[in-house]
């Protein structure tokens, strides 16, 4: 629903201003979108985990900072070997981070990681968890049946 | 001769995600080369193989599976 406050005075106005907008001059829709992502980094092997930590905590103020956003989980799978060498390194240090953020904030993010030497490689996916999927009905079996489970949902 | 008819081994497991972090039940859907296995082989649904395809490219690029494997430099 959309609430229109009071007619502005002496009709200086465009546009109405949206309750959420506190700027004042030419009204500016701002809408945050947060949404659930994960990020994978593959970190240098030569780096240990308090250093990790160290650039782990400098990324998470960039999404995570402030207003919107937060860091949900983190998960360090540590050295772990890697299928194919990747900047010359055969293993690398993986780190799992699950965060809610607005995505207008990612692009900075990444430029900020794209400059990291010591950050091997990382991926960025939208987590879309087991909530957005319709469930999917079992498959009646052929060969086997359980007794009197399903028996109309048979063709 | 018609053959069997398989079911989806990830319906079966009862999960509905696959996840492309996980490289031991993807490992399942490749090939000794690290293809990924059609599904006229493997005997997934269309979604679970749709899910898979994804999950195996996601966990090509983070160098959990291999693009090639079984060659030697």
């Amino acid at each position: 629903m959309i609430y229109y406050p009071a007619v502005p005075e002496r009709g200086r106005h465009l546009f109405y201003p949206c309750s959420a907008c506190t700027d004042t001059g030419p009204h500016v829709q701002r809408k945050v979108t947060l949404r659930d992502y994960e990020i994978v980094y593959i970190f240098h092997p030569s780096l240990e985990e308090a250093r990790v930590n160290e650039k782990l905590d400098r990324y998470h103020g960039l999404i995570a900072g402030t207003d919107s956003g937060e860091i949900t989980a983190v998960d360090h799978w540590g050295r772990r070997q890697l299928a194919y060498p990747v900047q010359d390194q055969t293993s690398g240090y993986y780190v799992v981070t699950q965060f809610t953020t607005d995505g207008t904030r990612l692009p900075e993010f990444e430029r900020i990681l794209k400059l990291d030497e010591e950050l091997l490689r990382y991926l960025i996916v939208v987590n879309e968890g087991d909530l957005t999927t319709t469930p999917v009905p079992p498959q009646p079996k052929r060969d086997e049946d359980e007794e009197g489970d399903d028996a109309e949902g048979e063709d | 001769m018609r053959p069997s008819r398989k079911t989806c081994p990830i319906c079966e497991s009862g999960r509905r995600t696959v996840d492309y972090k996980d490289e031991r039940t993807l490992g399942r859907f490749i090939t000794e080369r690290g293809k990924i296995l059609p599904r006229r082989i493997s005997g997934t649904c269309a979604r679970h193989q749709r899910q898979i395809g994804t999950a195996i490219k996601r966990a090509r690029y983070l160098a959990l599976l291999p693009y090639i494997a079984g060659h030697e430099g």
